[in-house]
């Protein structure tokens, strides 16, 4: 089966510098892995938080942790919550960003497309990021064992 | 500009998408659905942020939502997100392509190892977000 030549593989090269060595355009693979991760971790893990904590849990159907101080700060206070915490709730942003963008630019917003529309969408996302990881740092100390 | 060049000019036409574009075919309004998807999901997201945040007052201050307005905004945000999950997830098939020995995998089994993928990772997280609530 022959490759088109006309047709540019998806697999990091999207086009050629003027002396004609290969561009890898490693933003756009960064912020695609982002997107496609943001897109995963919103699909995979999301609904069950909604489930349990947003509707079971306050209707006292099932026994949950953020409904007792102790029991969530005890959850709070362990590392690997702490980072999948900061998956759960800042990776999603990223695929958040970029749908939000295209959604305005579908409904006619053509600034959506610019410069500063793109700075403050992706931006915001590294800003929820880090206030993600502040929020996290600085609530509850991390216990180890 | 004489009149003859005003005559001879081409007038411009310039097209413009109706605002309800998306109103008029099932298959755009799903589409719109799916991209509105990520509006409550980023919105419970954020609450879960203060929860976690609200936390820091210490016991004396700290009550787990237990209002109505709560419970239904989680009812709606668990409908939009597992839209976001039944479409994301089912794009798996078009997207992954993956060889076992240099044969293609159907895109079907890919969807099932997706769909089985978010059924366990729902179990072993409700289990968790349960169980240490003891």
């Amino acid at each position: 089966m022959s490759i088109r030549k006309d047709v540019l593989p998806i697999d990091g090269e999207v086009g050629r510098r003027p002396g004609g060595a290969r561009r890898v355009a490693y933003p756009h693979l960064i912020y695609w892995f982002l997107f496609a991760q943001g897109g995963v971790v919103a699909a995979l893990l999301v609904p069950v938080h909604v489930l349990i904590q947003g509707i079971l849990g306050p209707l006292g159907i099932v026994p949950v942790v953020d409904r007792h101080y102790d029991t969530w700060v005890a959850m709070l206070g362990n590392p690997i919550v702490k980072l999948y915490l900061l998956v759960l709730i800042a990776v999603p942003f990223f695929h958040i960003a970029h749908r939000v963008r295209y959604l305005l630019t579908d409904f006619g917003v053509k600034s959506a497309k610019s410069l500063p529309a793109q700075i403050i969408s992706y931006g915001g996302a590294v800003v929820i990021t880090l206030i993600t990881i502040w929020v996290l740092l600085t609530t509850v100390p991390i216990k180890l064992g | 500009m004489t009149t003859e060049a005003q005559a001879a000019a081409p007038r411009e036409h310039p097209w413009r998408m109706p605002a309800n574009w998306w109103t008029r075919n099932r298959r755009y309004f799903l589409y719109v659905v799916r991209e509105f998807t990520v509006v409550p999901i980023a919105a419970w997201l954020l609450w879960m942020l203060l929860e976690i945040k609200r936390a820091d007052g210490g016991p004396a201050h700290y009550y787990p939502p237990s209002s109505t307005a709560f419970v239904v905004f989680s009812v709606i945000v668990l409908l939009f997100s597992l839209y976001h999950s039944f479409t994301f997830l089912s794009l798996a098939g078009v997207i992954i392509h993956v060889k076992v020995l240099d044969r293609p995998v159907p895109s079907r089994l890919i969807v099932l190892s997706q769909f089985a993928l978010w059924a366990v990772a729902s179990v072993v997280v409700g289990f968790v977000l349960i169980w240490f609530a003891r």
